[in-house]
């Protein structure tokens, strides 16, 4: 069993100086069970569950932390998307339930608590209108709410109706939390072909295939693949670069691994998934963007970013494949504009444009994350911006969402501090044409001729 | 199955006289302020007075817990007992490894490996320590944990588990 001094060296060196931690343990915690013709009951078993399921998980999660050396930087939890949980009571105001999830999230101290969400990526049903209704008030009333909603797949198309919807949403968040530059809109994001297993925050919700609890974990690690690729230096070639990100994105999934099955062993719970993301913080050192800059170009959005972008996102799925069984969630590269100071800093030199980040979804794995828009942004703007993303992900056979703000009272170059995880974001100008026909056109894009493979 | 719930509309609508749930229902907390106010006693069948039970988790946990499918751990692991990695950094001075060492023997752990290296005035110390079966990890964290200081040295330790999962296969 003994390890040498470098291999124990290297671990501790990860944790030390590299800010190697666990960035979320998730308990995924299915409410379908929940559902009652009165709102009121509905609420009260939906509090009454979860603190039920989840009051030792913080406990656990510190546990694990202090027993193994790893930090565990989050505790959250992800629920059934609401819209399901309600349908049985008919209310055209969901957000009590809202108010039962930031209660129970309250209760047990987890950071955020992910579901309040619909599928609408073919259409809506009665409750999934109301929930659309309810999110607004909903995050502008709770603090640990997080909502998310499908406006499409490969397999449906996007639903421009609600697309359309959506933007509609995002504005009236953003108002109602004016006084927080918009704060809620942080909480809020949209996808195409979401995954039903993904810990990270505001996504997070389970699906209606998973089990009655179960439990998974969002790996980090930026810090730790720049050490990396900065000990190779600038003269490898990019397979050397390649396989340096796949062997750091191993040990890490290996940690993630470790943490997720010890979690859900002393839960007595099952272990979903490992998410194998590279996720960045604003901490210095703690950027995905010095990663881009590190394999060849001198700042985030200049040419050669997106393909240094595929690069890493491919060798950390590779990495973190042969780590786990068990990989899922959006695993790949996070590139949340506010959260990533390498990322805030190449908006502000003019290295990194809106259209830049948008190619560069195409090949990260999740989408247009934390990005700052001015408030009077119009709905349809707001609506061509998103359905450019979900096209993205419709097409590629990808999960792709979008986290926009439009930021009330500020203007393109302005900043706007939300602090904490959320960081800082300088306002981006989406420019000066509109995009009015296709917003008053509605409908639905069909499925794309690539979902035809059965 | 039994009722999952009893929420504040179960309570109204049973009336007088006590409730009788099954063992495996959740009252809600606002079920038991109910209760409790209109004079309710809930129960169980077997007439003792109601306590939250043990988390469901449902099927699939209990499948794995039961045998079957465990995961299999990379290679390495102790026989006996539960391995420590003990790393301590910091200023060089007289009697350092001895106070660890001292510290890990009244925790009832024994030393497997050690090296140490010193540059200039500083040093690192990594000791692979093995506690027996019934010695407690945290009894030995609390002790090493009250070593060292701010300018004299610092002390990490942690579970095996973490090196052997990251340079094990």
């Amino acid at each position: 069993m003994v390890f040498t001094d470098s291999e124990i060296l290297e671990t501790v060196r990860m944790l030390e100086l590299e800010t190697l931690d666990i960035r979320t343990t998730t308990l995924g915690i299915n409410l379908l069970d929940c559902a009652d013709p009165d709102l009121e009951s509905t609420a009260e078993k939906i509090y009454a569950k979860i603190v039920h399921q989840a009051k030792n998980l913080v406990e656990v999660a510190e546990s694990i932390a202090a027993d193994y050396g790893v930090p565990i930087v989050n505790k959250r939890i992800a629920v059934t998307p609401i819209s399901l949980v309600a349908a049985a009571c008919g209310s055209k105001d969901l957000v009590p339930l809202a108010r039962a999830l930031d209660a129970a999230a309250k209760e047990v101290g987890v950071d955020f608590i992910g579901g309040f969400s619909a599928y609408v990526h073919k259409g809506f049903t009665s409750a999934d209108d109301a929930l659309f209704d309810s999110i607004p008030r909903a995050l502008a009333e709770t603090d640990h709410v997080c909502s998310s909603v499908s406006l499409g797949t490969t397999r449906a198309g996007v639903n421009m109706d609600a697309t359309a919807r959506f933007a509609e949403v995002v504005k009236e968040s953003a108002r109602l939390t004016a006084d927080t530059g918009g704060l809620g809109c942080a909480k809020l994001v949209c996808f195409t072909n979401p995954v039903e297993d993904n810990p990270f925050v505001a996504g997070a919700h389970i699906g209606i295939g998973e089990a009655e609890t179960v439990l998974s974990v969002g790996i980090s690690g930026p810090g730790v693949v720049r050490s990396a690729l900065e000990r190779l230096g600038p003269g490898a070639d990019l397979l050397a670069v390649s396989e340096v990100v796949k062997r750091t994105a191993f040990k890490i999934t290996r940690v993630g691994e470790l943490v997720g099955r010890e979690a859900a062993r002393r839960l007595g719970t099952s272990f979903g998934i490992v998410d194998v993301s590279l996720a960045p913080t604003p901490a210095i050192g703690d950027s995905v963007s010095d990663i881009l800059e590190l394999v060849g170009v001198e700042r985030t959005g200049a040419p050669g970013t997106t393909a240094a972008l595929a690069l890493l996102t491919d060798a950390v799925k590779k990495g973190g494949a042969m780590g786990s069984s068990s990989v899922g969630g959006l695993s790949g590269a996070f590139i949340p504009v506010s959260e990533d100071e390498g990322m805030i800093d190449a908006v502000r030199v003019g290295a990194l444009s809106l259209a830049k980040l948008e190619a560069m979804t195409t090949v990260c794995s999740v989408g247009l994350d934390m990005v700052a828009v001015p408030g009077d942004t119009p709905v349809s703007t707001l609506m061509g911006i998103i359905a450019d993303e979900m096209a993205i992900g419709m097409v590629n056979n990808k999960t792709t969402a979008v986290r926009i703000i439009p930021v009330p009272g500020k203007g393109p170059g302005e900043t706007v501090e939300w602090g904490g995880l959320l960081g800082t974001a300088i306002v981006q100008d989406p420019g000066k044409f509109h995009c009015d026909v296709l917003y008053n056109r509605r409908g639905r894009i069909p499925a794309p001729i690539q979902s035809y493979r059965n | 199955m039994a009722k999952r719930f009893i929420t504040v509309e179960d309570i109204q609508r049973a009336g007088r006289g006590p409730l009788v749930v099954d063992a495996d229902t959740v009252v809600t907390p606002q079920a038991q302020l109910a209760a409790q106010s209109a004079g309710i006693v809930i129960q169980t069948g077997s007439g003792q007075a109601y306590a939250e039970p043990i988390p469901d988790r449902g099927p699939d946990p209990a499948r794995a817990t039961g045998g079957g499918h465990r995961l299999p751990e990379p290679e390495g692991q102790l026989n006996r007992g539960t391995g420590v990695i003990v790393t301590v950094v910091g200023r060089n001075r007289p009697g350092i490894l001895a106070e660890i060492t001292v510290a890990v023997g009244e925790a009832g752990a024994t030393v497997v490996d050690i090296s140490q290296r010193t540059v200039d005035a500083f040093f690192h110390l990594v000791l692979t320590v093995e506690l027996a079966g019934g010695s407690d990890f945290s009894g030995l964290k609390q002790r090493l944990d009250c070593l060292g200081g701010k300018d004299d040295y610092s002390v990490r330790i942690m579970h095996e588990g973490v090196f052997r999962f990251m340079h094990r296969i």
